[in-house]
């Protein structure tokens, strides 16, 4: 379990949008879904999850509804809005051009 | 559009808070289910599973927090809770809630009355339309200062200037009067004013129509527009009442209107006006003497106002009243000769009507009353709140552990302070909850007696904010430093409460300076009631020069009733002849309105001697035959009135000593004339002189010292008696009584003004210094009261925290009363302090008191300030009352220290 990372601060919410825009889930199917697309190489912390949930809805880029769980408990599920779209593609630009320049400023010194 | 959906969202989560905190527990259980379940999958046992679930979680309470600060409404959950948790430990602690409350209401309420009366007076709004073209003229005093315009002839020439005043209105200043309604007397307050009032002002009437130019016109029927608060107060807003005709003093006026709702009067100092009546029927309504009420020129002080035209301006209409004040000096020269109260000189003044409250003479002294009586007021609150402020600081010692438990279980002192703080402010908006509900009572109180005028006192949104304004600077100010102060704990040395209490040695601490303050503000209180103690005892000590006991008089008024004068007069000497039969009578007589009711009049005395030149100020009373006898005023020369004096022999006066010495130089002036400065034809013998009788009713205090006084009798003066007032050998209660029996043998009809006996009258008109005394006496002793609870709260909270070492002290042989003294000691050292610095403060504020009114007591309009005498037996008095009180609430704590047995006190925590 040590060689997982901790999610960046400020990535997060790139991911759970990512992760959600391919269907509703709720949180832990997120916090799962994140740790297997990853292979495991990143851990979500419950403690930063929810907040970074609550505090996407409360700003509009995703909602959230009741619905069943596997399990077959009620559970909310978080998905992508409109504005969240929009939301998503400009972050992942973001990210992009970031980690692009990361890797240049890592690969020539 | 983002921000409409924020907006939504953390209303929502405001509105919904209960049904999303559920839900946020439901997510997060879901969540450490699926958790357990998954690790189960894993081969690990169910109860294993779950422990590990939670400890990879993490606090449950903490995420929630996080989620609902991510939603942003994190301060207003705290602002909840804080509340909650505030009034939960206020009902807990009722006590001392109840106690605070009622200390800030009592302070609250006094501060929200006082200020809502100041409020009516100097801070509403005119409700006149396009108030900036409104321009108000006066004529000048003799020293050039505006002052009124004396006659309706002015006014009228005024009015002329129609160049520059696109409209002109003139009012009277207000007059009282007395009505007939549901068959009793009301008192009413009169202004007479012109056709064009109302369309100056920009005002309509609320119902019905204001007089027109025709029924202003001399010799018209009398028409009427009731005040709009009179109408509702005293005809139940009957819209009936145009058309109807009521009496006033006597005749008849047809009502045709009632007033603008929100206008009360031309001076608008929170007395309403009951009534407006057409100018010219001034002389009517307010002369007792059928031959001026006939004479053509009406001589009223006037309040004038215009309207400028377009594209005047107040420098032009200033310029053309120059001019207009030159030709009115050459074409009415006597009425620049005038002297006495309305002596006027050529000048005009035009002012802005939005630069003048209620007269340009007068808005600085009114200012200032009303601002030192709100510094009285305000003192009391200072009381109040070092007062809570102490509560609170004992309060916060006393709950040093239980703050220590809370920062030790991880609290902030920032959301210590907070809660501390709202508490202190939920206390300060209960006080200013109860002030109001105090300040509205106490209006109604005084809105319910019957005045002499309409007073009109409403809370309006100024007054409110006012209250909660007050109210919160309470609670901010007065709990800041306690709640700061009571977080600042030792936590170790206050969570084990072991060993000594470091006594606290230094002198200037804010407890030992509420002290200080609270002490020397009650001095000062007490300092400024004995001003008016002495006031009211300078008066009482007049000498009455003339008999008090056994006198009685009873007032009606016959006009009231329809009867004609001559019939009048007829009825008077049957009733006048029915009392002086009534077993015990010595005498009676009769006179118009109340005995030594007195008014003021430029007299021109014949052949002067005197130094003052031929026209000088006297007082005028009125007598009739019987007068002296009944009042036992004695005769010193000549005669008093009788039968011989009729309307168709020469004029004649009776003169008091002091007249006779300072207007005719010599004790005996009997066969000397005098006239009326105004009227060229009222010369008048001197046939007697009396004793001064020393005081007379100025200002509705029959106790006013007044000048040198002369009495002319009803029988020649053409007013018509209204009083009979006699003199019985027994009780003059009992005689009130007869003499009221003997009006309705005579005509059942009859209103009764007055009944009343001398003793009463000279009683009652004390009301007013009386109700000053009282007001401040009472302000004082609550000072005082609210001094000695803070001194009692914190020296026996001084004492329980020493009590260990009291109890050491004790068990080492130490006697009680030692223990007494050392506490004692320390809380009469500061009571020296506050007594001394409020004694200070007091002869400061009598010096300036006694700086600003010059010599003796004069008058700043129409208030006339006292200058009091520095009494120092008083002041004496009043430091050792304070400083006895203040003992004694430090001396029942310490005593019960030092009774307590030594064991008890050493287990005491």
């Amino acid at each position: 379990m040590s060689d997982q990372t901790d999610v960046l601060q400020g990535t997060l919410d790139l991911l759970v949008m990512r992760t959600i825009a391919l269907e509703p889930m709720h949180g832990w199917a997120i916090a799962q879904r994140i740790q297997q697309i990853s292979d495991d190489q990143l851990r979500v912390q419950q403690g930063s999850l929810y907040p970074a949930l609550h505090r996407l809805e409360h700003q509009g880029w995703i909602t959230a509804e009741w619905g069943a769980s596997e399990n077959n408990r009620r559970a909310r599920f978080y998905s992508l809005t409109k504005a969240g779209r929009k939301q998503l593609e400009t972050e992942v630009e973001k990210w992009e051009r970031l980690s692009a320049g990361v890797n240049l400023v890592l690969r020539r010194t | 559009m983002r921000f409409l959906h924020i907006l939504r969202s953390r209303v929502r989560s405001i509105v919904f808070r209960d049904g999303r905190e559920s839900d946020l527990s439901e997510e997060l259980q879901l969540h450490l289910e699926r958790e357990t379940e998954r690790l189960q999958a894993t081969g690990l046992p169910r109860e294993e599973a779950r422990l590990q679930a939670l400890r990879l979680f993490g606090g449950v309470e903490q995420i929630k927090e996080a989620a609902r600060d991510a939603r942003g409404t994190a301060p207003w959950d705290a602002l909840v809770r804080d509340t909650r948790q505030g009034l939960r430990r206020l009902v807990r602690d009722w006590r001392f809630t109840s106690a605070a409350v009622l200390i800030l209401g009592l302070a609250i309420g006094a501060n929200t009355a006082i200020f809502s009366v100041v409020n009516a007076v100097l801070f509403r709004d005119q409700p006149f339309a396009d108030p900036d073209r409104l321009v108000n003229i006066y004529q000048n005093d003799r020293s050039g200062k505006p002052m009124i315009v004396i006659s309706y002839a002015a006014y009228k020439e005024m009015a002329e200037y129609t160049d520059v005043f696109a409209a002109t209105m003139a009012a009277s200043i207000p007059n009282p009067s007395r009505y007939l309604h549901d068959g009793a007397i009301r008192n009413a307050v009169v202004e007479f004013a012109t056709a064009t009032y109302v369309d100056v002002l920009g005002l309509r009437p609320s119902l019905g129509r204001w007089f027109d130019e025709t029924e202003e016109r001399p010799g018209a029927p009398i028409v009427g527009v009731l005040g709009y608060q009179t109408w509702v107060r005293v005809f139940r807003a009957d819209r009936s009442i145009v058309g109807r005709v009521i009496r006033i003093e006597g005749a008849p006026v047809t009502i045709v209107g009632v007033g603008p709702a929100n206008h009360r009067g031309t001076i608008d100092v929170g007395l309403g006006t009951d009534l407006w009546l057409p100018i010219t029927a001034l002389p009517v309504i307010t002369s007792q003497n059928p031959a001026t009420r006939a004479a053509p020129a009406i001589y009223a002080p006037l309040f004038v106002k215009a309207r400028l035209r377009e594209g005047a301006t107040v420098a032009r209409a200033q310029a053309a009243m120059d001019i207009l004040g030159r030709r009115l000096e050459a074409e009415y020269p006597d009425d620049f000769r005038r002297a006495g109260e309305f002596a006027v000189s050529p000048g005009i003044t035009v002012l802005a009507s939005t630069d003048v409250r209620i007269h340009p003479q007068a808005d600085v002294p009114f200012m200032a009353i009303a601002s030192l009586v709100l510094v009285i007021v305000g003192l009391v609150l200072a009381i109040a709140c070092s007062n809570l402020a102490t509560l609170l600081l004992v309060r916060g010692a006393a709950r040093a552990k239980e703050v220590s438990v809370r920062l030790a279980m991880g609290a902030t002192r920032r959301q210590l302070v907070r809660h501390l703080l709202t508490e202190s402010l939920l206390l300060s908006l209960g006080g200013g909850v109860a002030g109001c509900i105090l300040a509205w009572w106490g209006m109604q109180a005084v809105q319910s007696i019957d005045l002499p005028f309409t007073v009109d006192l409403t809370l309006d949104y100024r007054v409110l904010v006012f209250a909660i304004v007050l109210s919160f600077v309470t609670g901010v100010t007065f709990g800041l430093a306690p709640a700061l102060k009571a977080t600042k704990v030792d936590l170790l040395q206050t969570l084990r409460d072991e060993g000594l209490q470091p006594v606290d040695h230094r002198r200037l601490t804010l407890k030992n300076a509420l002290i200080v303050v609270q002490v020397a503000v009650s001095v000062l209180l007490l300092g400024g009631t004995s001003i008016f103690v002495q006031l009211l005892e300078a008066t009482r000590t007049h000498r009455v020069g003339f008999a008090v006991n056994g006198v009685a008089m009873l007032e009606t008024d016959l006009r009231f009733a329809g009867y004609s004068e001559n019939a009048a007069r007829a009825v008077y000497d049957n009733l006048l002849r029915r009392i002086q039969a009534i077993p015990g009578v010595e005498s009676a007589g009769l006179l118009p309105g109340l005995p030594m009711e007195v008014n003021g009049v430029p007299i021109v005395v014949d052949r002067v001697t005197g130094e003052q030149g031929s026209e000088v100020e006297a007082a005028m009373l009125e007598a009739g035959p019987g007068f002296f006898d009944t009042l036992r005023i004695p005769l010193l020369y000549g005669r008093v009135f009788d039968a011989r004096d009729r309307a168709d022999t020469p004029r004649v006066a009776v003169i008091t000593d002091r007249m006779a010495r300072q207007y005719f130089g010599a004790l005996d002036a009997v066969g000397r004339r005098f006239r009326l400065q105004n009227d060229p034809n009222s010369w008048a013998e001197v046939i007697g002189v009396v004793r001064d009788p020393g005081t007379g009713d100025f200002d509705d205090d029959v106790l006013d010292p007044i000048a040198p006084a002369y009495y002319r009798t009803y029988t020649q003066s053409g007013a018509p008696p209204t009083t009979i007032v006699a003199r019985s050998s027994g009780d003059a209660a009992a005689l009130v009584a007869a003499m009221q029996r003997e009006l309705r043998a005579v005509d059942v009809t009859l209103p009764v003004l007055t009944a009343s006996t001398m003793a009463r009258r000279l009683e009652g008109s004390q009301v007013a210094p009386k109700a000053v005394a009282t007001f401040l006496g009472v302000l004082g002793g609550l000072g005082l009261v609210l001094a000695s609870i803070g001194l009692y709260a914190v020296v026996s909270f001084a004492v329980a925290r020493r009590s260990r070492e009291i109890g050491i002290r004790m068990a080492l042989g130490a006697r009680s009363q030692q223990v007494v003294w050392g506490i004692a000691r320390g809380v009469a050292g500061l009571i020296g302090v506050g007594t001394g610095v409020g004694l200070f403060l007091s002869i400061l504020a009598m010096l300036a008191l006694r700086a600003t009114s010059g010599s003796g007591d004069i008058g700043i309009g129409s208030v006339s300030v006292y200058r009091p005498d520095i009494d120092p037996v008083a002041l004496l008095a009043i430091a050792v009352v304070t400083a006895i009180v203040g003992v004694a609430a430090a001396f029942v704590p310490a005593r019960r220290a030092a009774g307590m047995h030594p064991l008890v006190a050493l287990r005491h925590e």
